[in-house]
C-alpha cells in the first residue's frame, strides 16, 4: 500500500514534469529570479545554465547581471550579487534549445514618500561673513546623495541674479561626512586670496559692502533618491576681510563653580569654524584626562560651553585648543590662512595645541 | 591616472630621461580574506598585479592582489557607453553609478575602474576589470588577498562627541619603495600628503606636510593640498611632480619627503589659472620623455620633462597677462602643448609605451578608449 502510493506520487509529479510548461518566476521577497518546469535544467552545466537564463535591466545593449546559478526542487534560481532596486524593470530571458525564448519582465514599485529632507543648517550661523570667507557647512536632516552637488549650489548678487562664475572649490570633487549628512563648501581659495590668477581674473569670491544670497534648490536629492521638501536660501553681506591669527589671549572663560555641573564657557570675539571647534577644543584636568560632557556653540559660534558629565571638583585645568582652530577666514591659532609663515613652521608642526589654564575653586 | 608603472625597460639605461619608478613587490604581505572597503576611490597599480584603492569614507588605503598577471599584447580597447554597461552589470541605472578611477595594468592590460552602486551612504563600492576585448567583471572583494593601512584622523579624544572629520584621497603613487597618497579635508583646507611605507606596517601616524611657493602667489602657500601627483625618476633621484588647484606644478626631491618635516619644492610651471588638474602620467616617446595632464578646463596637456632638473623655480607672481613660453597668458616656466585632439577627457592612464587609455565623455556618454600617446 505505502509503495503504491509513493509510486503513484513519483507518477503524479513525472506527469506534471511532463506537462508543466517552463516558465519564469520572480520572487520579490527573496529577490531572485526562477526557471521552472523545465526538467532538462539539471543536467546542464552551470556555465550552460547561466548562457541560457539570464537576467537583466530592460534596457538595450547592457551586459546580464551579475549573479550565481543554483538549482532548487528542479527550478534554475538565478539569486543577483547586487539587490534587486525598486523601481527598475528587470528582463529575465530563458532560451531553452527546442523552444520559443521564454521572458518575463519584474519590478518592485518604488514606495512613493513625500519628500521630507531638509537644510538644517547652514555654518556659520552669522549673516556677516568676511571677505575672505573660507567655507559654508550645509547640514541636511537626512543622508544625501552624492554626484551632483554643485548643480544645486548657486550664489546670488545682490539684486538676485545668479553668479554664472560660482567662487567656490567645484573641481576638486565633492567633501562630505560619512553619513553624507554634512556637505562642505569651499570657497576657491584662488578667489579668495590676494594675488593669485582666478582672483583678479572673475575678482575676489565676495566683495566687502555687498549682499549675496547662499541658494541651496529643492531637487537636490536625498540617499533615497527623493528631492528635499524645500528650497533653502541664507542671505548675507559681507564684512572687511580678516587677515589676523587667532588671539588666545583675547578669549574669555568663565569658570563654573566646584560642586556644579554648570559648565564652563568659553567666549570668542569673533565666530570661529564651527566644525573645527567642535574637533579642536577640550578641558583636562592636570592629570591630562579630558573632562567628558556634551559640548554647545551658540551666538553664532562665538561662544562655546562644555557642560561635564560630573560636577567639577576644586584644582588646575586647561582649555587645551588644537592649532588648527580657526575663524571664518581660515585664520588659525598664531597664524593667519594667507601669512608668510615659512619661518615659523617647524613650531607650527612641532607644536599641535596650546593650552589655557584656569582654576576652579 | 596619474600614475607611474613599471616598465620593461629597467634595463635599459635612462640616465639622461626621466624615468618611471620600479615598485617592489609586496605580494608575499598579502592575506586572504574579504576586503571591506566602504567606498572606492583613486588606485593605483603596485607591480605583480597588486592594486592600491583608495577608501576615503573607510580612511583606509587597501592594497589588493588582482592575480592578473598574465602579460598581454593587446593594441586597443574601446568600449563605448561604459558607465551604462556598468550599471547593467550590478543590476541598475547609469544615473546610480559613479565612476572614481581608471587605472591600467601595466602586466595585462586590463583597466580597472573604481564606481559606487549607489549615491548614498549605503552605496556598494565595486572595482570592475575591462578587458582589451571590452568584456566587463567585477574584482571579488570577498576573499582576495590584500593588506590595508587606515589614515590618521584627527578628533576629539574620548568625549564622545563625534567627529564629523573625513578625508577625500585625490591621488596615489609610488615613488623610492613608498606609497604616496594626496587627500583633501572637508574641514581643513590644508595639504595631507602622506608617505606609508610598503608593504604597509600596521598604523601610520604622522603625514608628510609639503609647503611649497606659488609662482603666481607672491606668498607662501603653506598648505595647499595637492590635487594629483606623478612620480618619475631622474637618473637615480626619485622626484614627484604636484599638480594644485590652481595650477601650478612643483617639482620635490622624493628623499627629502620624510614625515613630519617641511619640505619646499620648486615651481617649475604656472599653467593658467582658473584649471584643475584631473590626471597626470609620464612617458616616453622618440627617445625623449614627457608628462601628459589632463585638466577640466584647458585640455590635455604635454609637458617635456627636459630639463627639469636644473629648471630656475618660479618665484614671482607671474601676472595675468604676461604671455608665457607656451603663448598663453597668465603662464610661466616649461612651456607645454595642448593636445587639441582630446577633450573631455575625465580620466587618463597609460595603456602602453605608445597609447593612454582616456575615459572621455562625448554626448552624455562615457567612453573608454586608447589613443596615441601624443
Amino acid at each position: 500500500m505505502l509503495l503504491s502510493i509513493t509510486a503513484r506520487g513519483v507518477f503524479a509529479a513525472c506527469l506534471l514534469l511532463l506537462f508543466q510548461q517552463p516558465a519564469i518566476r520572480f520572487v520579490p521577497d527573496r529577490g531572485v529570479f526562477l526557471l521552472e518546469g523545465w526538467p532538462d535544467a539539471v543536467q546542464q552545466t552551470p556555465e550552460r545554465r547561466a548562457e541560457l537564463f539570464t537576467v537583466s535591466v530592460d534596457k538595450p545593449d547592457v551586459p546580464p547581471l551579475l549573479g550565481k546559478y543554483s538549482m532548487e526542487n528542479g527550478a534554475v534560481i538565478f539569486t543577483p550579487q547586487y539587490s534587486i532596486q525598486a523601481g527598475i524593470r528587470y528582463k529575465a530571458v530563458a532560451m531553452i534549445p527546442g523552444m520559443s525564448p521564454l521572458s518575463i519582465v519584474a519590478e518592485i514599485p518604488k514606495r512613493v514618500v513625500a519628500p521630507s529632507t531638509v537644510v538644517a543648517n547652514v555654518y556659520p550661523s552669522t549673516n556677516v561673513l568676511p571677505e575672505n570667507q573660507l567655507k559654508f557647512y550645509i547640514h541636511f536632516s537626512g543622508s544625501m546623495s552624492q554626484g551632483d552637488a554643485f548643480d544645486h549650489i548657486a550664489l546670488l548678487d545682490g539684486s538676485g541674479t545668479r553668479i554664472e562664475q560660482p567662487p567656490f572649490l567645484i573641481r576638486s570633487g565633492e567633501l562630505w561626512d560619512r553619513e553624507f549628512r554634512r556637505f562642505t563648501l569651499f570657497f576657491d581659495p584662488g578667489r579668495v586670496k590676494r594675488d593669485l590668477g582666478p582672483s583678479l581674473e572673475f575678482g575676489p569670491a565676495l566683495q566687502e559692502g555687498k549682499r549675496y544670497t547662499l541658494v541651496v534648490d529643492s531637487s537636490w536629492k536625498d540617499a533615497e533618491s527623493n528631492p528635499l521638501k524645500q528650497e533653502f536660501r541664507k542671505t548675507f553681506t559681507v564684512g572687511p576681510p580678516d587677515r589676523k591669527p587667532l588671539d588666545l589671549d583675547a578669549w574669555k572663560i568663565t569658570r563654573p563653580r566646584s560642586g556644579t555641573r554648570d559648565p564652563v564657557v568659553v567666549e570668542f570675539p569673533e565666530p570661529m569654524d564651527h566644525a573645527i571647534l567642535l574637533r579642536e577644543l577640550d578641558v583636562l584636568d592636570l592629570t591630562g584626562t579630558v573632562i567628558s560632557g556634551p559640548v554647545g556653540l551658540d551666538r553664532d559660534e562665538t561662544r562655546w560651553q562644555l557642560t561635564p558629565s560630573s560636577p567639577w571638583k576644586k584644582g588646575d585645568y586647561i582649555l587645551q585648543v588644537g592649532t588648527v582652530t580657526a575663524d571664518l577666514a581660515g585664520n588659525m591659532v598664531g597664524r593667519a590662512f594667507e601669512v608668510d609663515l615659512f619661518e615659523k613652521i617647524d613650531e607650527r608642526l612641532i607644536r599641535q595645541t596650546r593650552t589655557i589654564p584656569f582654576t576652579i575653586d | 591616472m596619474s600614475r607611474f608603472r613599471m616598465t620593461l625597460s629597467v634595463f635599459v639605461v635612462l640616465a639622461l630621461f626621466a624615468t618611471a619608478s620600479v615598485a617592489q613587490d609586496i605580494t608575499s604581505s598579502l592575506t586572504a580574506g574579504k576586503a571591506e572597503l566602504q567606498s572606492a576611490g583613486v588606485m593605483t597599480f603596485g607591480s605583480n598585479g597588486v592594486l592600491f584603492v583608495a577608501d576615503s569614507l573607510g580612511a583606509t588605503i587597501y592594497a589588493i592582489d588582482t592575480q592578473d598577471r598574465t602579460p598581454s599584447t593587446a593594441s586597443s580597447m574601446n568600449v563605448t557607453g561604459l558607465r551604462d554597461k556598468i550599471a547593467g552589470l550590478l543590476g541598475t541605472t547609469p544615473d546610480q553609478v559613479l565612476v572614481s578611477d581608471v587605472v591600467v595594468n601595466p602586466i595585462s592590460r586590463n583597466a580597472y575602474v573604481s564606481v559606487a552602486r549607489g549615491l548614498g551612504p549605503t552605496a556598494v563600492p565595486v572595482i570592475v576589470r575591462v578587458t582589451p576585448a571590452g568584456q566587463l567583471s567585477t574584482v571579488s572583494l570577498d576573499n582576495v588577498r590584500h593588506s590595508k593601512v587606515a589614515l590618521p584622523n584627527p578628533g576629539n579624544v574620548g568625549t564622545g562627541r563625534g567627529n564629523a572629520r573625513a578625508q577625500s584621497v585625490t591621488d596615489m603613487g609610488i615613488a623610492d619603495g613608498r606609497l604616496f597618497v594626496a587627500g583633501l579635508s572637508n574641514e581643513e583646507f590644508a595639504s595631507t600628503l602622506r608617505s606609508v611605507p610598503l608593504p604597509f606596517p600596521p598604523s601610520i601616524d604622522k603625514g608628510t606636510s609639503i609647503e611649497i611657493w606659488h609662482g603666481n602667489h607672491n606668498r607662501f602657500e603653506t598648505n595647499a593640498p595637492v590635487r594629483v601627483f606623478v612620480p618619475y625618476k631622474v637618473g637615480q633621484q626619485s622626484n614627484i611632480l604636484a599638480a594644485y588647484t590652481c595650477t601650478p606644478l612643483v617639482k620635490f626631491d622624493v628623499s627629502a619627503l620624510k614625515p613630519g618635516t617641511k619640505v619646499v619644492g620648486t615651481t617649475i610651471a604656472e599653467l593658467g589659472s582658473g584649471n584643475s588638474p584631473i590626471d597626470m602620467i609620464v612617458y616616453n616617446k622618440d627617445g625623449k620623455e614627457f608628462f601628459l595632464m589632463s585638466n577640466d578646463r584647458r585640455g590635455v596637456m604635454k609637458l617635456p620633462t627636459t630639463g627639469l632638473g636644473s629648471i630656475a623655480a618660479i618665484t614671482a607672481r607671474v601676472p595675468n597677462d604676461a604671455v608665457g613660453p607656451s603663448g598663453v597668458a597668465g603662464t610661466a616656466g616649461v612651456p607645454y602643448e595642448t593636445i587639441s585632439t582630446l577633450t573631455n577627457v575625465q580620466q587618463l592612464d597609460k595603456f602602453n609605451d605608445q597609447l593612454a587609455l582616456i575615459l572621455q565623455l562625448n554626448t552624455g556618454s562615457l567612453d573608454l578608449k586608447t589613443v596615441p600617446l601624443p
